[in-house]
């Protein structure tokens, strides 16, 4: 509990000696929210590590080769995610539920597998050195961009594409015979979800002097779908709040030492159990009645 | 090359037994279980622990670690499943729910140290081990040029012989018509009177004995028993597999499973050990563009 | 002409649901398209919108070729449609359901929302007030039903909010497709002043029911499918006294559309027959000791209630019916008998088993065995392989294999398909294997949903007489049918629902001749 009490107490401090924590979280928050964009339009897309490592690989070479500003790396890795996605996104978007969710998995293992570790501008399993990473300054960049990053997305959701993300989401005919052209929604969508996983990999990249081919790989990807599942993935604050909740609980729960994994395990499988639509969704904050408690006398039906 | 080709069929039979089991639970509930891998690495695990910690003869270790494993199949039912299908949850809060699970599994065994709470099941923590020589009969031979060991050659009959008894369970007994109605249509086999949770929960036993078992071969006959192995060696794989064969085909994974095996022995002969595991997503990718049903499964259908 | 179809034509397969239909709707009229169950009036909708691609033949509207085009390029081009089993977006509040209809003509925002926030608040404001008059003219309260989620609503609310989504895309064409099913006469005569006023503001109509009151009352024309092709198109009155038409709907064996097709005389007609083929009158009185005792069961989705505080009761060896129109609630009663659903209040015990909170294994072991509405057989197993599924509660082996022989025997047809997956059936012969199903669970009370549904004449009547078979048998059977007159013709006797209620009771015969009857399952 050490970690909320410096918070409350002297935030300066928990400031500086948490700032790597606080930019993970960050971090982590903007991969939520590309993984809430593909989910609000009805697709399980797990590609966001690879996008990611595209994200992040472009921001580090560029630097390491062409000594170019940050922000033309950052640009550039986040364009270059955009654009594979597009490639990618046309032919498995008409994929459906789990298929599609497998179909991006093995995107993202043929791409760290068979194209990172294989080339070697990327350093292959070594990964690359990127010495120009600020790990603490940062933390400024990464809470700007989530901030903006959540604005941007809470506005997306609320005009006419998120109407057609909801309407594609709830029901594709439904959302057709309504003029919506379903495809390209879900195009949208993913090309999106593409950039902001593009943009967090460019991010973190500048986070750690290490980049390391290991991390963009299958256990991120059920990690950041976790984030935005846990958190709620109906509205855009859900996967920050997961995404918030999960980075924090190794410190929030520090007296389960070594057995945080089982810890959190169960707790992930009583968050789920108990509210399946996630920690912020709609229907307020009710957990779901287990059998056992009691419940309020059903109404009589009414007469209407 | 033919030792390539043995190895080939004898890692075939471990990925085709992992993902029978896999693909039987698909068939049934729709639901990718992502606990299964890790049922995987706790059957290795237990069978270990048994024969090195527990002085167990070695085939008792196997028939318990079977067994645990198969309970396991009913934690994953009773905890996992079971309250989200009762309350309508959408799939993909059972994605997170057997996430959890893994997560639990893995996390223990992991923390499996002497002197913790977990040392009954585990002692050597993260660190891969393999069954003591002498704890089971392995005779080698060497023919024409092949190395022919006892234990890897062993995994071949018993693998075939399980998939055909499990195949005939399936095709020609009451209890598997009952299974395949339960897959079918769950409303009208409660009608015909199939207790449609039992029958799940059923399918879980089935499906994580069979999990379990590919754990125990997998880590006996390559000598490799870690936390692991399942992630690594399985979980992914697993996967690629049942799309090969067609999602929820039983024979569809079987022979997804040697498909695989041969794919990546071949992709390590002809474009060196590096690309190995990227052909196989690569492979995975483009079957679920080309051909989403696989080459067993249903034709893939949407209703209007 | 606003609508102009040229010899359009699908096949499923072998099976010719459009067989070259050729259709004008006139601007500004109310055009009727009725036919049969299976005539292919629905996936000549599809056509049309986009849903199911043309085989060939053509569509305009007016200039516009709709050949070819995507779902959505067509709706953008002003031709809207609901659905016949309602397609809400249901987690999203009604007014929103609303908004999502005026996509394809508003403009796009994206670039404006990330901007200025009042802008968008102004064009928000004016977009809730135009849902908010779409739900008013549609017949909905908003300030009631507008922010509820529309999954919520009751039943009728529905159809009529996804009217006004269909508005909501400004149409020129509005196709409705079975809008007042499942409705009473007061929520039909509701829908039919919500057609003509809409007409009246000039919008063009396609209707499609199965309420001939409806169709023939509120259409300027008529056109009339049958097996998938157009059999006569016209005036009511042309239609109505079209030969071919009378043909069609007395030929399908369907009484309840033969009676309610104008100029037949069904009811009557049969009413006689029976009356003829059978002199004994039947107690019409509830059995003091029953087999079956439901007492004021009530059961609701959400919350709409779908059945509300119905009792009845059946004794051994009856043959009851429960008659009443598309969504009266008869399909939801035998689901709760038979455990697929739980009611909210109310009793019902079968032979001393309380069905309310046995599961669905025990009540079928109990011999309380359910033939579900749209059969339910097991496509991909062989025909053999669901009868012998069929045998799974049972503990004597061997007489149930013997049973199984001599089910194949009584229905030959299924005796020679046995090897076939259950599939490839035909419609009256998977209702056979239905039937047969039930039987081998060895049942006491056998509850039979709508057996006659979609079957050509020839099998209507086998099925109908396997049942009277059965019940010969001995097996006390609950009959489920909208075929009332057929049911009400081999019933001892027989509930009417309306909106899940029992409005009445009675012999077979008593209900037969009862103007009641007629209203509550025509809807009158």
């Amino acid at each position: 509990m050490d970690l909320l009490t410096q918070l409350f107490t002297d935030p300066f401090a928990f400031w500086t000696s948490h700032t790597l924590l606080i930019s993970q979280i960050g971090i982590n928050s903007i991969l939520a929210s590309s993984m809430f964009v593909v989910l609000y339009s009805g697709q399980l897309s797990l590609a966001a590590p690879g996008f990611m490592a595209i994200g992040a690989y472009t921001a580090v070479l560029m630097d390491l080769y062409w000594h170019t500003p940050l922000a033309v790396d950052f640009a550039a890795g986040t364009a270059l995610a955009g654009l594979v996605g597009a490639i990618v996104g046309l032919p498995v978007l008409r994929l459906r539920g789990v298929f599609l969710a497998i179909a991006t998995i093995g995107f993202i293992e043929a791409l760290s597998l068979g194209v990172i570790l294989n080339l070697p501008i990327t350093g292959e399993g070594l990964g690359l050195k990127n010495i120009d990473a600020d790990p603490v300054g940062g933390v400024n960049i990464v809470l700007i961009s989530l901030a903006v990053v959540v604005y941007l997305l809470w506005r997306l959701t609320k005009g006419r594409l998120g109407y057609a993300w909801t309407a594609v989401r709830q029901d594709e005919l439904a959302a057709r015979s309504q003029g919506i052209d379903v495809p390209r929604y879900k195009l949208i969508a993913f090309v999106i979800s593409a950039l902001l996983a593009g943009y967090a990999g460019a991010a973190e990249s500048h986070l750690y002097f290490i980049l390391d081919p290991n991390e963009y790989g299958v256990p991120r990807t059920v990690q950041v779908l976790t984030f935005a599942v846990l958190g709620g993935s109906g509205n855009v604050l859900g996967p920050v709040v997961g995404a918030l909740f999960l980075t924090t609980f190794p410190f929030i729960f520090k007296q389960a030492g070594d057995y945080i994994g089982v810890v959190s395990g169960a707790v992930l499988i009583a968050i789920i159990v108990f509210r399946p639509q996630g920690i912020v969704g709609r229907g307020g904050f009710a957990f779901v009645r287990p059998r056992w408690w009691p419940r309020p006398q059903s109404r009589a039906p009414s007469t209407g | 090359m033919g030792q390539q080709i043995l190895n080939a069929i004898f890692i075939g039979s471990i990925y085709a037994l992992f993902a029978v089991g896999y693909t039987l639970v698909f068939g049934v509930l729709d639901i990718l279980n992502l606990a299964h891998s890790a049922v995987f690495t706790l059957g290795a695990a237990v069978t270990y622990t048994l024969v090195v910690n527990h002085g167990q003869s070695f085939w008792l270790a196997c028939v318990l670690g079977i067994f645990v494993a198969a309970l396991m199949g009913l934690v994953i039912e009773y905890v996992c499943l079971r309250p989200l299908r009762r309350r309508r949850a959408p799939p993909i809060a059972a994605l997170i729910s057997t996430i959890g699970l893994a997560l639990i599994i893995i996390a223990a065994i992991e923390q499996g140290r002497p002197g913790t709470l977990f040392a009954w099941l585990w002692v050597d923590g993260a660190n891969p081990v393999t069954m003591p020589p002498g704890a089971f009969p392995n005779p080698t031979w060497h023919v024409a040029g092949l190395t022919l060991e006892g234990s890897k050659l062993a995994v071949i009959p018993i693998s075939l012989a399980l998939m055909l008894v499990l195949g005939y369970v399936m095709r020609s007994t009451q209890v598997g018509r009952g299974l395949r109605a339960v897959a079918e249509n769950p409303r009208a086999a409660r009608l015909m009177g199939i207790d449609v949770d039992r029958m799940i929960a059923l399918t879980l036993v089935i499906s994580s004995a069979l999990g379990g078992l590919a754990g125990i071969l997998f880590g006996v006959a390559l000598g490799d028993i870690s936390p692991y192995i399942g992630r690594d060696s399985v979980e992914v794989r697993g996967l690629a597999v049942i799309v090969l064969g067609g999602m929820g085909s039983i024979p569809g994974a079987v022979l997804g499973g040697y498909l695989l095996g041969l794919i990546e022995v071949l992709a390590v002969v002809l474009l060196g050990s590096n690309v190995r595991a990227g052909v196989a997503f690569a492979a995975l990718f483009l079957m679920l563009v080309l051909r989403p049903q696989g080459f067993f499964g249903a034709q893939l259908r949407e209703r209007i | 002409m606003l609508l102009r179809l040229a010899d359009v034509q699908r096949h499923f397969g072998g099976v010719h649901a459009v067989d070259g239909v050729t259709l004008e709707v006139e601007k500004g009229s109310i055009q009727g398209l009725i036919g049969p169950n299976g005539a292919g009036k629905t996936t000549l909708v599809n056509v049309i919108t986009g849903y199911v691609p043309f085989q060939s033949g053509k569509a305009w509207l007016e200039e516009d070729q709709l050949t070819g085009l995507p779902a959505h390029r067509i709706a953008g081009l002003g031709v809207a449609r609901t659905f016949q089993n309602i397609r809400l977006f249901k987690d999203l509040s009604a007014v929103e359901n609303v908004i999502v209809g005026m996509h394809s003509r508003r403009r796009d925002d994206t670039i404006a929302q990330l901007g200025t926030l009042p802008i968008f608040r102004r064009d928000q404001r004016s977009r809730f007030n135009e849902a908010h008059r779409l739900m008013e003219t549609a017949g909905l309260d908003p300030g009631e039903v507008g922010k509820r989620a529309a999954g919520t609503l009751p039943y009728g609310d529905q159809r009529r909010l996804e009217i006004a989504r269909a508005l909501a895309l400004q149409p020129r064409l509005l196709i409705l497709d079975e809008p007042a099913a499942g409705m009473n006469p007061s929520e039909k005569q509701g829908i039919r002043d919500l057609i003509e006023r809409l007409n009246k503001d000039g919008l063009t109509i396609l209707l499609i029911d199965h309420d001939m009151q409806l169709v023939m009352g509120v259409c300027n024309r008529v056109a009339v499918l049958n097996f998938g092709r157009k059999i006569a198109d016209g005036t009511p009155e042309e239609v109505s006294t079209d030969a071919a038409v009378i043909k069609a709907y007395l030929g399908t064996g369907s009484e309840r559309e033969a009676s309610s097709a104008p100029g037949a005389t069904g009811v009557e007609a049969v009413a006689a027959e029976k009356a003829q083929a059978k002199g004994s009158s039947r107690p019409a009185a509830e059995p003091a000791d029953s087999i079956l005792d439901v007492h004021e069961l009530s059961v609701s989705y959400g919350s709409v209630n779908a059945v509300r505080a119905a009792s009845l009761r059946v004794a051994a060896g009856e043959v009851v019916a429960l008659i009443g129109a598309n969504g009266a609630g008869k399909t939801t009663i035998l689901s709760a008998l038979s455990g697929l659903i739980r009611p909210t209040s109310g009793t019902a015990v079968f032979d001393g088993l309380d069905l309310t909170t046995a599961k669905a294994s025990a009540i079928v072991r109990h011999g309380l065995v359910h033939v579900p509405e749209g059969r339910e057989i097991l496509g991909r197993q062989t025909v053999l392989e669901n009868l012998e599924l069929a045998t799974w509660a049972r503990r004597d082996r061997a007489a149930a294999v013997t049973q199984i022989a001599a089910v194949m025997k009584r229905f030959p047809i299924l005796g020679e398909r046995r090897h076939l997956r259950a599939g490839t059936l035909s419609g009256g012969e998977a209702q056979m294997l239905a039937i047969a199903r039930g039987l081998l669970a060895k049942p006491r009370l056998l509850l039979l949903d709508e057996p006659s549904l979609g079957l050509a004449p020839q099998m209507v009547d086998e099925v109908f007489a396997a049942i009277q078979e059965i019940h010969g048998d001995g097996t006390t059977i609950l009959l489920v049918e909208q075929n009332a007159l057929r049911a009400l013709a081999i019933a001892d006797r027989a509930y009417v629902l309306e909106t899940g209620r029992i409005l009445l009771t009675g012999s077979g015969d008593d209900l037969l001749h009862n103007p009641a009857v007629r209203r509550a399952y025509l809807g009158g």
